[in-house]
C-alpha cells in the first residue's frame, strides 16, 4: 500500500474519532515501535492520509545561486520592510511571510547585516501575528544579532525557524498557511531570478529559471485545495497562467547509474539532464511572476 | 443531552489523540534535526507521515539542482535505523536505499543534473506497530 505523506487536517480528527469511539473502550493493545514510541495498534487503523505532499525548494538556494552568477546586490528587487504593518489579512500576511523569509536569505547571503535586522523583524512581525512567534522567539532574534557576519550560522538560524514554523503550522492543522508561506518564498525567489536575468542574462539564472517547472506544479497541487476561497482563486489562476507558459520548456531527462561512496555515506547521482526555454518563454515568465508578486506585496 | 455528551467525547477524543500523534512526531523530528549538521541548510520543511504497518509506504515528490549536495535524514522513534527510505528519479529508477546500508538515518546525494526525485519511507520489517515517521532534507553548494 502507498501512501502520501499527509498533514493533520479535519478528516484526520474525524477519523481520529471514529476510530477511538470505536476501539478506545476495549482492550489496551500497544504495540512498541522502538523506545520511547508507542502507539496503539489498534487506533492506528483511524489514521487518515489526505493530500499529496511536495518538497517546494528552499528561496535560499536560489539565491545563493543568484550571488554566485555575479549579480551585485540589488534591494530594489526587495519587499520593503515598511509594508510589513499593512498586511491585513491571514492570506497576505502568510504570502509576505514567504517573501519576506526569501528577502531575509537574500540579503544574509550578500552580507547586508543592517537590512538582515530590519527583514527580520518584519518576519517576526508577521509570525506573530500569524501565532507562529514561537518559531521566531526573542532568543532566535537574540542569536540572529550574535551571529551577523557569520552567514553560515545566520541562514542555518533563519531556515531552522522556517521548519518550526512550517511543523506548527501542519501540526495545528494550518496547512492551508503552511502552503501560503512556501508560496511567497518561491515566487519571490523566482522574482529574483527573472529580475536578475533581466538585468544581465545569465546561462546559469536561466537554466535556473527553467527549473521551476515542476516546483510550479507541485506548488498549485498544495495550493489548489483551497482553491474555493476567494482569496486563493485568483493567485492560484495567476499561478496556472504561468503553468502553461512552462508547459512549453523542455526537460529531457537520461538515468545513469549513481555511484555510492558507503564510508562517506554520499551517492552521487549521475543522471543527466538537459532543459531548454526560450527568451519568449523567459520573457512571457518574467511578466506574470512580477505582475503575481506585485498583487501579493502591494 | 446523551447525544450532546458523545459528541463532545468525539472532540475531546480527536483532540487528545490529534495532539499526542503531533507531540510524538515533534519529539522524533527533533531527535532526527541533529543528523541535519551545521554545513547543511534545512530546506524550511519537515516531512512527516503515520505510518500504520511496514506495509505502508509514505512518499513525496522533491527537485533537487545540480552541482549541490543535499542531505535526507530519515527517523521514527528515538534511536536510529527505524525508517527505510528510498530515493527513485521521475521514471522510478532506483538510486539508492538506506536499507542496503543498514537503514542509515541520514544519506549525502551530489547531484550532477537538475532532476526531480520521488522519496519513499517504510517502517523497517521488523516493527510490528506503527510510528510517525519524519524526513528532513538540507542542503550545501
Amino acid at each position: 500500500m502507498r501512501l502520501k505523506l499527509y498533514k493533520f487536517k479535519g478528516p484526520f480528527i474525524l477519523l481520529s474519532v471514529v476510530s477511538i469511539i470505536s476501539f478506545s473502550c476495549g482492550p489496551d493493545t500497544e504495540t512498541k515501535v522502538d523506545d520511547g514510541n508507542k502507539i496503539d495498534s489498534n487506533k492506528t487503523t483511524i489514521i487518515g492520509i489526505n493530500g499529496e505532499l511536495f518538497s517546494i525548494p528552499s528561496p535560499i538556494q536560489t539565491a545563493l545561486m543568484i550571488k554566485k552568477s555575479g549579480a551585485n546586490y540589488s534591494k530594489e528587487m526587495l519587499n520593503p520592510t515598511s509594508k510589513a504593518t499593512s498586511y491585513s489579512t491571514n492570506f497576505q500576511k502568510a504570502l509576505n511571510l514567504g517573501i519576506y523569509g526569501a528577502d531575509l536569505g537574500y540579503v544574509t547571503i550578500y552580507d547586508q547585516t543592517q537590512d538582515a535586522v530590519s527583514y527580520l523583524n518584519a518576519v517576526r512581525k508577521l509570525a506573530d501575528d500569524l501565532g507562529i512567534s514561537g518559531a521566531f522567539s526573542p532568543a532566535l532574534i537574540e542569536r540572529f544579532q550574535k551571529n551577523l557576519g557569520i552567514q553560515d550560522s545566520l541562514l542555518g538560524l533563519v531556515s531552522v525557524a522556517y521548519r518550526a514554523s512550517d511543523a506548527y503550522l501542519k501540526n495545528n492543522e494550518r496547512n492551508d498557511i503552511s502552503g501560503l508561506v512556501l508560496a511567497g518564498g518561491w515566487i519571490e525567489s523566482l522574482n529574483f531570478a527573472t529580475a536578475v536575468y533581466k538585468q544581465k542574462p545569465n546561462e546559469d539564472v536561466k537554466r535556473r529559471i527553467a527549473e521551476q517547472k515542476s516546483s510550479l506544479t507541485s506548488l498549485i497541487k498544495l495550493l489548489t485545495p483551497y482553491y474555493s476561497q476567494p482569496e486563493y482563486t485568483e493567485v492560484i489562476d495567476n499561478l496556472k497562467d504561468m503553468a502553461t507558459v512552462f508547459e512549453g520548456v523542455e526537460f529531457k531527462y537520461s538515468y545513469e547509474k549513481p555511484s555510492v561512496d558507503p564510508d562517506k555515506q554520499t551517492t552521487t547521482v549521475n543522471s543527466k539532464s538537459e532543459i531548454k526555454i526560450t527568451d519568449q518563454q523567459i520573457n512571457s515568465i518574467t511578466e506574470k511572476i512580477t505582475t503575481i508578486r506585485n498583487q501579493i506585496a502591494g | 443531552m446523551k447525544k450532546g455528551l458523545i459528541k463532545l467525547l468525539f472532540v475531546v477524543c480527536g483532540f487528545v489523540f490529534s495532539n499526542s500523534a503531533n507531540a510524538q512526531c515533534d519529539t522524533i523530528a527533533n531527535a532526527c534535526a541533529r543528523h541535519l549538521t551545521a554545513q547543511f541548510i534545512s530546506d524550511g520543511q519537515q516531512y512527516r507521515a503515520l505510518l500504520l504497518n511496514p506495509e505502508e509506504t509514505a512518499e513525496f515528490h522533491a527537485t533537487f539542482y545540480g552541482g549541490t549536495t543535499y542531505r535526507i535524514a530519515a527517523c521514527s522513534g528515538l534511536s536510529d535505523g527505524n525508517l527505510v527510505f528510498t530515493v527513485y528519479d521521475s521514471e522510478r529508477n532506483p538510486l539508492f536505499t538506506n536499507a542496503d546500508y543498514k537503514n542509515a538515518p541520514y544519506w549525502d546525494f551530489k547531484i550532477v543534473s537538475t532532476l526531480d526525485c520521488i522519496i519513499e519511507a517504510r517502517l523497517k520489517g521488523e516493527n510490528q506497530g506503527s510510528g510517525c515517521a519524519v524526513i528532513l532534507i538540507g542542503f550545501k553548494q
